[in-house]
């Protein structure tokens, strides 16, 4: 579905390359997520797949289309959500997706039924401009599905909103994926990412740094660890034991034994922990 | 065209929720009720002369008598009348030896070609009384005479370049960097419709509003002695051409503070034409470069001519061309920096 090859894009006066020569493959049904902290090359990449800036150097299909001379038709096959709202606030919300609808060539999805899936029904008739930040938020990104995408750009979609909302947009997602639209999610939330991602691949510096699935990367570089809260004296104790490493598997097995336990569980690395590990780098 | 239809739509919309439509309906409503109600259909310009005639049998004052002059017995009551009326002439006239002796008694603001006007007008008509009328040229017009402008009327024309031509340029600009602030150009570049078709629908919603702003006031200040289709061709021609050189401006800006200075320059170019407007002497050749010259006079000849010149449709023929041009460079600029 994308194919980019030695990609690279420099903005007027920067010294340094927003992106850097990077390439990868985002096949078609998958949830691919690109991640990295604040300038690391994530919505200039974006923008360059979704045509909003110039392909300076390398190669971009993207639905098919060579992203060099991007055809009006690419735009009915895919959807942007932005990370910053941007909607007309002197339009109602449901002017906001009516108008947008009347641009598309191919079938598109009831304005009202959008607006009813992000918990906006309500405030239907109400201009954008009166909503708060989270329900701008919303707004934005349910525009990005009138056109029902094959491919679905989402930039931090669940950024600004609360747990509740956040969770019911992550299920949106899913159920587009499962009914066959492949997303680009561009984030610095790696529980998103892990939750909803098929592959990742950490950018930092304009450069892709490690590429691979949640999974992988947190067989690669993540510790096997048991977290295990027991009574020593009267007390409790919090302790963790590697489960690869021979002393700490004995120490938990006579803690298992002769101890009470309270509580104990596995303890994967985190993609935030793979990420600092690999890049050295924060997500700040 | 459906796609541009709706886009227009949308535009018209968020034009009549937003300010600057008001303000410029409200501007030709105050521009009608001040003319209507304010400006006089013509300027007074008469200038009253006091006389004081000293010559022994007082023929000349007698002679020279019309109803702009009054004649006094001393100096000291013209002097007084000259206070009271700070536009009035004063002229004592006099005998010595056979020699008529005038002096003029001016207010003091007078410049030195006000004064041999004055002069002059007076010699004339010393002579006039002296030697019988002798008759003067006589003149012929190459076309048929028209009957000239009003007072009121002449600044019409004014009013429609600067706020069709002008004014669309500046109100243009700040749509572009309003919908550039909301970001919604973003949402638009990814929808399956091009920059043109945005940037054309904004100059639609600009003719939409010279035409509103300016058919009401000639009609209300003129009435229907006005070709109308030449008037309407004249409207849609210099708003399109005025918000597209708007657009290809706000093109090399990011921002609606860094286009002021470049718009403020522009505009203050094309009012330099007024100059010849008001004073037909002044019409150095370069001024026919500047595109509100020829606004300014199509204007003047749909409402002195009626829309008989051939020379309306051309201006606005050939400013509606480099409206073309202009919003075709504007649409190449924009694509690289609209969404940027």
């Amino acid at each position: 579905m994308i194919k980019v090859n030695n990609l690279s894009h420099r903005y007027d006066k920067e010294k340094n390359k927003a992106v850097n020569d990077i390439s990868f493959e985002v096949k078609s049904g998958e949830i691919f997520g690109f991640l990295g902290p604040s300038g690391a090359g994530k919505s200039t990449t974006q923008g360059i797949l979704t045509g909003l800036l110039p392909l300076q150097e390398g190669t971009v299909q993207v639905a098919g289309f060579d992203m060099k001379k991007p055809s009006a038709q690419l735009f009915d096959k895919i959807g942007v959500s932005f990370e910053q709202s941007n909607v007309y606030n002197k339009l109602t919300a449901l002017e906001n997706l009516d108008f947008y609808k009347k641009l598309f060539n191919t079938e598109t999805l009831d304005s009202m039924t959008l607006l009813k899936w992000v918990g906006l029904d309500h405030v239907a008739h109400k201009k954008a401009g009166e909503f708060s930040k989270g329900m701008k938020h919303r707004l934005t990104f349910v525009r990005s599905m009138l056109n029902q995408p094959e491919l679905w750009f989402l930039d931090e979609p669940t950024t600004g909103l609360d747990p509740a909302i956040g969770s019911g947009i992550k299920q949106l997602i899913k159920e587009r994926n499962k009914k066959g639209a492949t997303v680009f999610l561009t984030t610095h939330n790696m529980q998103v990412a892990d939750e909803l991602c098929d592959r990742i691949a950490f950018i930092i510096d304009g450069k892709i740094v490690k590429m691979d699935s949640p999974r992988q990367l947190k067989l690669e570089y993540g510790e096997k660890l048991v977290e295990v809260d027991y009574y020593e004296d009267s007390k409790v104790v919090k302790s963790k034991f590697s489960l690869v490493k021979p002393e700490d598997l004995s120490q938990l097995n006579d803690i298992i034994q002769n101890r009470k336990i309270e509580m104990m569980h596995t303890k994967e690395a985190t993609l935030e922990e793979i990420f600092i590990k690999v890049t050295g780098r924060g997500l700040i | 065209m459906k796609k541009l239809l709706a886009t227009f739509l949308n535009d018209a919309k968020l034009s009549f929720r937003g300010l600057y439509f008001y303000i410029e309906m409200g501007m030709a409503a105050l521009f009608i009720l001040i003319m209507l109600f304010v400006v006089p259909e013509n300027f007074e310009t008469r200038q009253n002369i006091f006389l004081v005639d000293m010559t022994p049998d007082q023929n000349l004052s007698r002679l020279l008598s019309n109803s702009d002059m009054q004649v006094f017995d001393n100096r000291l009551e013209l002097e007084k009348a000259l206070e009271e009326d700070r536009s009035g002439v004063g002229l004592v006239l006099s005998m010595e030896k056979d020699k008529l002796i005038y002096d003029f008694v001016l207010q003091g603001f007078e410049s030195e070609r006000m004064v041999e006007t004055i002069k002059a007008s007076f010699e004339a008509q010393l002579r006039r009384v002296s030697a019988g009328d002798f008759g003067g040229p006589d003149i012929e017009y190459l076309k048929e005479k028209t009957s000239p402008l009003s007072n009121r009327t002449q600044v019409l024309p004014v009013y429609l370049a600067m706020n069709i031509g002008l004014m669309g340029l500046f109100i243009i600009a700040a749509y572009i960097f309003l919908d550039k602030e909301e970001g919604v150009i973003k949402a638009y570049a990814v929808a399956p419709v091009s920059i043109f078709k945005y940037l054309l629908s904004k100059t639609m919603v600009m003719i939409m509003t010279g035409l509103l702003t300016s058919i009401p006031i000639v009609l209300l200040l003129h009435g229907l002695d006005v070709n109308y289709l030449f008037m309407i061709i004249a409207v849609i021609s210099f708003s399109f051409f005025g918000s597209a050189l708007g657009l290809l401006i706000s093109s090399f800006f990011d921002t609606m503070m860094k286009a002021m200075g470049a718009l403020y320059l522009v505009i203050m170019l094309m009012l330099i034409p007024t100059l010849s407007y008001f004073m037909p002497s002044f019409n150095p050749t370069w001024m026919k470069l500047l595109p509100s010259y020829h606004m300014l006079f199509t204007f003047r000849d749909l409402l002195v001519n009626q829309g008989q010149s051939s020379y309306i449709l051309t201006s606005s023929l050939g400013l509606f061309v480099l409206g073309v041009f202009a919003l075709y460079l504007a649409t190449l600029k924009f694509k690289q920096s609209l969404t940027v």
